[in-house]
């Protein structure tokens, strides 16, 4: 079909007359030079939006109203200190690292021997338990949430950081598993079969052989998991009720809300924002193309 | 258990000769020591440690959860006190509701109509960014808006939009003094619609050009040799390498659409009375709002029946998706 396709160009040929180009390169035309160029303003808008918002949380809130477009004139903690302690952001930072650093590592620690076993063995019950892990990607948190407050709410694990992290443990389940199940099944089976000829048990080739061999894989899984979890607002919005429980994004929808009625203190929302987006970049310059690759192999069928 | 014994890569030799398949397994399990089928067996006997707390996680969690949405929306239930089995009488009560209507409404409008846009821009950036000149930079930075809360957008629009804020200051030296109210109730859901167009082109840019990327370099150097247009090339290389890329994208969009929540949640800092304006509701908003705002009794059963109802436009949608998108995958 593809082939058939292709000829249909060569006729085209005959009746074109203008310079073929043998190359690739030096294709140059009006639309493409526009397109190059908004390209490149829409990166340019990006960073300045990026470097805009950081500068924006070391001034305070009259000067940022006053001249929205103006530098910091000194490097002014402020806002930080006000938003950490005003704004409960310290309690909400140390609930977001915690959750997050823990609800993924069980993600990963869970899922990773289960993707194991649902790559390396081939019968019908493994086929239908991929299936069935696949199912909850396509079933969006606002199903589960009312059932799962109720559920939760039955055994006391409501406003609490342990309920949160369960939560998340089992809302990643579907795609850590898929995730890791394509990788285990990109590894190669030869060094395993090898253990296997020298009398390693089946545990064993998994934890000696399989497991150091997938470190990127896992390395990826356990940093997407980091982004979701670190960002993830509606269930923790839903599950926790004290401000002393809140994790970041909670603790920030508050402190929008506060203002309402207390008049806008921009300069801390901006500190919040930040502390919201900083370790998101930093995790994405340390290991960005780690990221971008699990992202779209992990989307692949 | 027992089908065991055709393990696909025990029984190699038989797929070549079907005739041979008994007497290689019998044989294979009668020495019973033979490594390929011994780590196998001894594998098998992992299911329930290595699959056990995971399956047990998520189906307590997610799978026991999703369908008692489905068991919560066919009663009349205030999250305490007795549940009251109504049948179908939430769907039709909400299907009557004028509210949940423009929720559901918008929610298709992100759907279809802020999706579209996303995909028509994301091609067209795939396409400018396929050969120029430093597209890692340019792949790397368009993507980063994917790793932020949308909650951040939310309330950086509402600086930026603010009567006295960044847009209308730009627009004073070009001779609009008197500009739209950006954040009057009516038009904070087109804000919200080209705010996710901007901050999610880039993300399904980065996927759709990992398909393209994939077509090997001898196409393009066809088609220059065969002399196609720009146009020519578009329509019979990339396209049809590409289709189950955007397949892939279109599935994505339409599970990641029907959540949107947090952005509208926080809007232009519009949520003045803890809720946002009722015109920017979106099917999600209106599940938390019915069961958790606390402002009227919860309406569990109400809340419910809308959620499933986004369920069920995500599972037809991926299915017709997937039909529509089924073409005799190119193999190169």
């Amino acid at each position: 079909m593809s082939e058939y396709k292709l000829l249909a160009p060569v006729t085209a040929r005959r009746r074109g007359r203008r310079g073929v180009s043998p190359a690739l390169r030096g294709e140059r035309s009006v639309v493409r030079g526009i397109g190059v160029g908004l390209l490149w303003l829409v990166v340019a808008i990006s960073i300045a939006a990026l470097v805009w918002m950081v500068a924006q949380a070391f001034r305070d809130t009259r000067a940022i109203l006053d001249d929205p477009w103006g530098v910091p004139a000194s490097l002014d903690f402020g806002n930080f200190v006000r938003a950490w302690t005003v704004g409960d952001f310290a309690v909400a930072t140390w609930n977001s690292l915690l959750t997050t650093v823990v609800s993924s590592v069980l993600t990963v620690a869970i899922a990773a021997p289960c993707a194991y076993y649902l790559s390396r063995v081939d019968n019908k019950l493994t086929r239908s338990l991929s299936l069935y892990f696949i199912l909850g990607l396509g079933i969006p948190a606002q199903v589960i949430l009312i059932p799962l407050f109720v559920m939760l709410n039955k055994v006391y694990l409501t406003d609490s950081i342990i309920g949160l992290n369960l939560v998340y443990i089992g809302v990643s389940m579907p795609f850590t598993v898929f995730l890791l199940t394509a990788f285990f099944r990109s590894l190669p089976l030869e060094m395993e079969e090898a253990a296997a000829l020298d009398g390693t048990t089946a545990f064993g080739t998994f934890w000696r052989i399989t497991l150091p061999l997938a470190k990127g894989g896992i390395l990826t899984a356990f940093i997407l998991q980091v982004i979701s979890h670190w960002n993830e607002t509606l269930l923790a919005l839903t599950l926790l009720q004290s401000t002393e429980k809140y994790t970041l994004p909670v603790a920030l929808i508050s402190f929008v809300q506060q203002q309402t009625y207390s008049g806008a203190d921009w300069g801390g929302l901006f500190a919040g924002l930040v502390m919201v987006v900083l370790p998101m970049l930093v995790i994405y310059v340390w290991l960005g193309r780690r990221l971008t690759e699990g992202l779209t192999l992990g989307m692949g069928k | 258990m027992s089908v065991g014994l055709k393990e696909p890569r025990a029984g190699k030799a038989a797929l070549q000769n079907p005739d041979s398949r008994k007497p290689v397994t019998r044989k294979a399990s009668a020495q019973g020591r033979q490594p390929g089928s011994s780590i196998d067996v001894q594998r098998k006997k992992l299911l329930v440690p290595f699959v056990g707390p995971a399956f047990v996680l998520y189906t307590v969690l997610f799978i026991v959860p999703a369908l008692g949405a489905v068991w919560i929306s066919l009663h009349k239930w205030a999250g305490s006190g007795p549940m009251k089995f109504v049948g179908l009488d939430n769907y039709g009560r909400i299907f009557r509701d004028p509210l949940f209507l423009s929720s559901f409404g918008n929610t298709l409008l992100l759907l279809f109509v802020v999706g579209a846009a996303i995909f028509i821009l994301a091609f067209a950036m795939t396409l400018v960014l396929r050969d120029m000149a430093g597209k890692k930079v340019v792949r790397n930075v368009i993507f980063f808006p994917h790793l932020i809360n949308a909650l951040v957008f939310g309330v950086l629009a509402g600086f930026i939009f603010n009567p006295g804020g960044m847009v209308n200051s730009l627009l004073a030296p070009l001779g609009v003094t008197d500009p739209p109210k950006w954040l009057a109730q009516d038009n904070i859901f087109p804000l919200i619609m080209v705010t996710l167009v901007c901050t999610t082109t880039g993300y399904f840019t980065t996927i759709l050009m990992a398909g393209v990327d994939r077509i090997p370099p001898y196409y393009y150097e066809d088609c220059a040799l065969a002399g196609a247009t720009a146009f020519q090339r578009l329509r019979y290389v990339i396209l049809p390498l590409t289709w189950d890329v955007f397949g892939t994208c279109a599935v994505l969009w339409t599970i990641s659409s029907v959540k949107i929540f947090e952005i509208v949640w926080v809007f232009g800092g519009s949520s003045g009375a803890g809720v946002p304006p009722t015109q920017s509701w979106t099917a999600a908003v209106y599940t938390y709002v019915n069961a958790f705002s606390g402002q009227s009794t919860p309406a569990y059963g109400a809340a419910t029946a809308s959620a499933v109802l986004s369920l069920a436009l995500i599972s037809v949608l991926v299915v017709l998706l997937r039909r529509a998108m089924r073409r005799d995958a190119v193999e190169f």
